[in-house]
């Protein structure tokens, strides 16, 4: 029963998606004409001189010569039919850059949450356990220092220290470009650049992490339900385990769909400091290239992702907690 | 007596062989192989040197492809994919005998029906500076495969200087003939005759380029490899340099800030050389379509408050050299530069420049102002928002209030080039390989088109300056053309419209593992094929 109303349920929210991707790309589309300057103009300026007739050439080649509601006509019907363009920028398939581009993003983020998550809730539950004592503060402390210092801030000085000072991890890239190591060489290798990155990209969120762990698991100790398990004979380790902390998770469910989202655009600073080749930078280039194509896939991707991290959380949270029902 | 002879004979051997075993190391046996990984910032767009002369894609593609010559530190023309050239008397005819032994890196040989693709349907149509370049070029004949005859309609001694693999590339025509040049799948696959063939390009993180094992210079190149990693973080590319992770940047690439940095590194070097025929000149852009920067007084007043040395010390940490005008002293060797034209970078620049103000009339009212001006800060980098700043504080020392703004770069290029909607800005030019290619356009009346970017902004002309001009584009004999030159720059220094601080320098860090990396006065731009390790 309550898996068919499961079913139907992510069924109807998927359709819900359509029309949500569809506002954020005529969004998307229009706030971008807002900007001044275009793609032809930045490629003519990259060139460093060009003719009027060039750029008038290169206009007509974009199509930028048309009018907005007419290219945005184009762009949807296209989308229809999954093509998400060419850009010109780069002479190649938005959709190849996209998938070339992802795989070192969805490595990073997928790191970088095990990591924030993993270690963030087990330093906030041992400051919960800790509570008052001098353990607890130096947690507390460490957590509010990562949670207020800038990104490229820690990145640079992680480089300075383990990579020039200890020669522990390369500077930046995702793996070494003298070697081209293969196999299982080669994973080491991306794994010794990973670390760096999702260390920094980590701390933010970790922080937070630590933080909301020890305020949930002090907040549930004091509930009813823990009282009758102590009064059932449970010792505090059973009722820590398997009581508490289950409850205490439901919150993370939530911060980690959050942090999906805000990974996309901090990895922007992280991939650029550590040159690391992922989807944040190309979004950055192209914002700056005006290459509208490009940046509206990045867009459409984001989207879709956002829509289905959170379709994801809200299964979750039916499978963590019988007591939460689906489409009542 | 005799046993003299054979002690001078023995004593005689071995000198031979400890002067063999001196020499032999020296000859090519340990020069061979090596990765270097160079920083190329930021990723080029594409591979199509042949249609934008986007920095970062010369950087790259000139080690693909290669041109008809090369040119010595001298600017001396060398022989490359051409063995020999011969310029007819009249200055129409341009005759080039091409090596009989070069293939491109998919194994075709190399002919004049290449060159001729390549100069009339490649540099002539799609390159953004070539059709400037080959104007004069009516026709290119190809007697036999390995004669290439330019006609000419008049006389272009500048384009003896274009015909490096960076500036007008040679591509294979069984290639690059068929399908649409603008958007041909081998643009980002480029097969190219030069020492280094492309591999692979992971975007995003880097580009691969192996040797080619049948480039015509026998033993060359001498590395295996090269690879061009993008890293967008300036601290991170230092970081990636000093650690030895990198080899080789240039270009910007090197962070003005972080050079002294390096060259004390004891793996590294710094050098501004390899510059030679790029010759950057740094900018005060004014607007003289606008009052009161119309005003010539007020132009030689901003002039004269600018301490160019302050300018070099402190915001480019003294790399560069002040300038006096649009060309840089670069061509000096061949007589067409001059510093004999009015000089601003004086003493008591601020008194000169606050009564030329007073006597034009632009009296400082209460408030200590005279007026009031908006620059737009070139949005290419922090040094450049420095310069902003520097100059808003030296006008206010003159009683002009200068208001900053900062906008990105497609922004900014709309702004200035196709909109004409602003008082002052910076920038630099590029001199380039002549000075018909990399002066004439920033002030000449031909240069000024709405929307052509990188050309004249100051929208400011002379038909004097038009006329030295033209004429100096057809003079084959470099003491005329300096005449010329002399006088044009002259004018455009009384004039003022556009106040050239300074011939920028850019350093260039080398890994010292690395020999003979800048041997040409294109330095980044050549092809690398005479780098090697020990």
């Amino acid at each position: 029963m309550q898996s068919g109303r499961l079913l139907k349920y992510i069924a109807i929210r998927l359709l819900q998606a359509v029309p949500v991707i569809f506002g954020v790309i005529v969004l998307c589309f229009l706030l971008l004409q807002l900007a001044p300057g275009d793609l032809a103009t930045v490629l003519a300026g990259e060139s460093g001189g060009a003719s009027e007739a060039y750029i008038a050439e290169l206009q007509k080649r974009y199509g930028l010569d048309k009018p907005v509601l007419v290219q945005l006509g184009y762009y949807i019907k296209n989308i229809m039919m999954f093509d998400l363009g060419f850009s010109f920028r780069y002479s190649a398939n938005i959709s190849d850059l996209l998938a070339e581009r992802m795989l070192a993003t969805l490595l990073l983020m997928g790191s970088t949450l095990v990591l924030s998550l993993g270690l963030g809730v087990l330093a906030g539950l041992l400051a919960s356990l800790w509570v008052g004592t001098w353990k607890d503060h130096v947690i507390s402390i460490v957590a509010i220092i990562a949670y207020a210092t800038p990104l490229f801030w820690v990145g640079l000085m992680l480089i300075l220290a383990f990579s020039i000072k200890f020669d522990w991890f390369p500077t930046s890239g995702m793996e070494d470009v003298v070697q081209f190591y293969e196999g299982w060489d080669r994973v080491v290798d991306i794994a010794r650049h990973l670390v760096l990155p999702a260390i920094t990209l980590s701390l933010f969120y970790l922080a937070l992490y630590a933080r909301l762990m020890r305020a949930t698991m002090l907040e549930q100790r004091g509930l009813d339900y823990v009282t009758t398990a102590r009064a059932k004979g449970l010792n505090e380790r059973q009722i820590t385990v398997r009581h508490v902390l289950r409850n205490a998770l439901l919150p993370f469910v939530t911060m980690a769909g959050v942090q999906i989202g805000g990974l996309l655009g901090g990895s922007v600073v992280v991939e650029s400091v550590f040159a690391w080749p992922g989807i944040g930078q190309l979004a950055f280039e192209a914002l700056f290239s005006r290459d509208y194509n490009l940046l509206l896939g990045i867009f459409l991707i984001s989207a879709i992702l956002v829509v289905i991290i959170n379709l994801v959380v809200d299964v979750i949270y039916v499978l963590l907690d019988p007591r939460i029902r689906v489409g009542s | 007596m005799l046993k003299f002879y054979r002690t001078l004979s023995v004593i005689s051997a071995t000198f031979l062989v400890v002067m063999a075993a001196f020499l032999m190391p020296a000859a090519a046996a340990e020069k061979k192989g090596g990765t270097m990984v160079m920083i190329v910032q930021p990723e080029p767009p594409t591979l199509a040197s042949y249609l934008s002369t986007s920095g970062p894609i010369g950087q790259v593609a000139a080690k693909i492809y290669d041109g008809l010559l090369e040119y010595d530190m001298n600017l001396k023309p060398q022989p490359s994919l051409a063995e020999s050239w011969e310029l007819a008397a009249d200055g129409k005819t341009l005759t080039f005998k091409l090596r009989k032994d070069v293939v491109f890196h998919d194994g075709k040989p190399l002919t004049s029906a290449d060159v001729q693709f390549s100069i009339m349907k490649v540099a002539k149509v799609t390159h953004p500076r070539g059709p400037n370049t080959f104007r004069s070029v009516t026709s290119v004949e190809t007697p036999d495969p390995y004669t290439v005859v330019l006609k000419l309609d008049k006389p272009a001694p500048y384009m003896m200087m274009a015909f490096s693999g960076y500036e007008t590339p040679i591509l294979p025509k069984h290639i690059f003939s068929k399908g649409n040049l603008r958007a041909h799948p081998n643009a980002n696959k480029p097969i190219g005759s030069g020492p280094f063939k492309f591999t692979e390009w992971k975007r995003g993180a880097y580009i691969r380029l192996d040797k080619n094992e049948n480039y015509w210079k026998k033993g060359q190149p001498y590395l295996d490899r090269i690879v061009a990693r993008f890293i967008a973080d300036p601290s991170t590319r230092t970081a990636a340099l000093e650690k030895g992770e990198a080899h080789f940047a240039a270009m910007g690439a090197v962070p003005f800030n972080d050079a002294k940095r390096l060259s004390a590194n004891p793996n590294i070097t710094i050098t501004t050389k390899g510059h030679e025929m790029i010759s950057p000149v740094a900018e005060i852009l004014l607007n003289t379509r606008r009052a009161p920067l119309n005003n010539v007084s007020v132009r030689k007043a901003i002039a004269y408050a600018i301490d160019r040395k302050f300018v070099i010390d402190n915001i480019w940490f003294g790399y560069g050299k002040p300038a006096t005008g649009p060309m840089s002293s670069n061509f000096a060797p061949s007589g067409l530069y001059t510093d004999k034209v009015t000089q601003y970078q004086v003493p008591d620049g601020i008194a000169r420049a606050n009564k030329l103000l007073d006597d034009a009339g632009f009296k400082k009212k209460a408030d200590g102002f005279r007026f009031e001006l908006k620059h737009d800060s070139l949005p290419y980098g922090q040094e450049w928002t420095r310069f902003g700043e520097y100059f808003a504080q030296a006008m206010g020392k003159i009683g002009i209030k200068v208001v900053i703004r900062q906008e990105d770069v497609a922004r900014w290029l709309k702004r200035v080039y196709t909109d004409n909607d602003f008082d002052t800005t910076a920038n630099y030019l590029y001199n380039l390989s002549d000075p018909v290619v990399g002066v004439h356009r920033a002030i000449s009346a031909k240069a000024i088109q709405k929307g052509r970017v990188f050309s004249n902004g100051s929208g400011w002309s002379n038909k004097r300056v038009d006329e030295l001009f033209d004429k100096a584009t057809v003079e084959p004999d470099l003491a005329k053309r300096g005449e010329y030159y002399a006088e044009a720059l002259k004018i455009a220094a009384d004039n003022i419209p556009i106040i050239w601080t300074h011939e920028m320098n850019f350093p260039t860090a080398i890994n010292k593992k690395f020999k003979d990396v800048i041997v040409s006065p294109l330095g980044v731009y050549s092809n690398f094929d005479r780098v090697y390790t020990e």
